[in-house]
């Protein structure tokens, strides 16, 4: 579940091998809180990103986008205080994993392998991966163009279990997959694709669809490469209560319209989500 | 890019100055501290101390920094991000520092020592007055070195929260889908800051230049 996609792999290694005696010590003082626990103290810890949007993301120094308002509809739904922290991606489910956050408000995406040590709640969004290209490039028009071409990924996304799914649609006409170029996050992947030096980029459609409307000289959205995909927020595994209690939480926003406004108003169009989902890979 | 924009980085940019200058003002009296450790030979300490320079020197930034942010809350203590990457900044230069120190403590001609010794100077009075003055000159274009590395590691603060320069570019870069002018702001902040602490190192060098041909 290492997700630190900064680190050279020796350095990735030096972490590990600092953090491994941490993080066995972690059924002594510290460990993620239990409902009962976070009530008793009086605050929830939620970590949050920085540059993810349209989920999250900084405008004038304040927090904002799709999460940071529905945060803003938890601190009036809890009975508890919401404490915040903005971390990049690479310290995220670090800090759920770690006990240093209870819950990640972030769009995790549901993968099988993040089950692992994850639990997830309700869906908060539909995420399709879909691909962009560079407007002026003509050579891409469908799925069997990307053919061989270079495509970048954020390091460490759900993208990258999924691979086999577009490896399997371009194997189906003939082709195969290009090279993988892995950054540490979208904004540089999107700069390397206009700086022409990748051919295509896999985000979720919700992502790519903010970045298309924004920059609609230089991008382009292609077709779906994946199967349906959901993110959701993300607490340490085993800790269902809380999990339980921020399912009953996204059910009320839903009930209430909250939830369905605020997609329409960040993703563009409100979905239709299964209250749970369990991942297939 | 936006005026307000602008200003995220300026804050950013104060972020940065404000952590290196509390890293540098720590980080230099521990370094000297450590290294007089080591050039006194206090029996244990001493290799207590090597063996902190050698952990210290061979961990990076990132990698230290965090583990202070996640593993040190396993034990019981929590940090916020700028405390974590405050703690990181000196124990990191405070080894670097050591050695620089130390490299100037061993430069000193011991005749120096041995005529003060002759004197009747104390140990303390024949630091301040012979070892101190003379180091520091010895020892300041390595320690002025270090203390520019220094500012330029900050950005590494960025993977516990830490908003500095760097970090409040990339998030302006990450709205507007425009990495490349908050790149450039962030770049025309880095050199002034740099410049100004290489200046200070010249105008203390020419000073004691100054005074020793008074003298």
């Amino acid at each position: 579940m290492s997700r630190i996609p900064a680190l050279s792999s020796r350095r990735g290694v030096l972490v590990a091998l600092l953090l491994a005696p941490a993080l066995w010590g972690t059924t002594g003082t510290a460990h993620a809180a239990n409902l009962d626990e976070i009530k008793k103290r009086g605050y929830l810890t939620v970590v949050t990103e920085d540059d993810f949007r349209p989920f999250e993301f900084v405008k004038d120094g304040k927090p904002t986008g799709f999460n940071n308002e529905m945060i803003d509809a938890l601190r009036k739904y809890a009975p508890f205080e919401i404490r915040q922290e903005i971390l990049p991606w690479p310290g995220i489910l670090a800090g759920v994993a770690t006990g240093k956050y209870d819950i990640a408000i972030t769009a995790v995406l549901m993968t099988k392998e993040r089950t692992l040590s994850l639990d997830f709640t309700s869906p908060i969004a539909d995420a399709t991966h879909y691909y962009v290209k560079r407007k002026e490039d003509t050579s891409i028009k469908s799925i069997k163009d990307l053919n061989g071409k270079t495509v970048g990924v954020q390091t460490g996304s759900a993208f990258l279990s999924r691979l086999p799914e577009l490896q399997a649609m371009l194997a189906k006409e003939g082709g195969k997959l290009g090279k993988v170029v892995e950054y540490a996050s979208y904004p540089e992947a999107y700069q390397d694709l206009a700086l022409k030096r990748t051919d295509f980029v896999v985000n979720t459609v919700i992502n790519l669809k903010a970045l298309v409307t924004e920059r609609p000289a230089i991008f382009e959205l292609g077709q779906p490469v994946s199967g349906s995909s959901y993110p959701a927020w993300a607490v340490k595994k085993g800790n269902t209560e809380l999990r339980d209690f921020m399912n009953a939480f996204i059910a009320a926003q839903k009930a209430n319209g909250v939830m369905p406004a605020l997609q329409k108003k960040w993703f563009g169009e409100a979905f239709m989500l299964p209250v749970s989902y369990t991942p297939e890979q | 890019m936006s005026t307000a924009d602008v200003l995220t980085i300026f804050s950013g940019a104060l972020t940065t100055l404000l952590l290196s200058i509390a890293g540098i003002a720590l980080g230099l009296p521990l370094g000297l501290g450590l290294a007089l450790v080591r050039w006194a030979r206090v029996p244990l300490l001493n290799q207590m101390v090597a063996v902190y320079v050698s952990l210290l020197r061979a961990t990076p930034l990132i990698t230290l920094v965090l583990l202070i942010f996640f593993a040190l809350p396993t034990a019981g203590i929590s940090v916020g991000p700028v405390q974590a990457g405050l703690i990181a900044l000196v124990l990191n230069t405070a080894a670097f520092n050591c050695e620089v120190w130390r490299a100037a403590l061993l430069d000193l001609p011991k005749d120096q020592i041995e005529a003060a010794q002759s004197v009747g100077m104390g140990q303390t009075l024949r630091f301040r007055r012979i070892v101190l003055p003379q180091v520091w000159r010895t020892a300041l274009p390595g320690l002025i070195n270090e203390m520019s590395q220094l500012v330029k590691l900050t950005p590494v603060l960025a993977v516990v929260g830490v908003v500095d320069i760097t970090r409040a570019a990339v998030r302006i870069g990450a709205q507007t889908y425009e990495p490349l002018p908050p790149f450039l702001v962030a770049l025309a902040i880095y050199i002034p800051i740099v410049y100004a602490l290489v200046s200070v190192q010249r105008w203390v060098e020419r000073r004691t230049l100054m005074r020793e041909a008074a003298a």
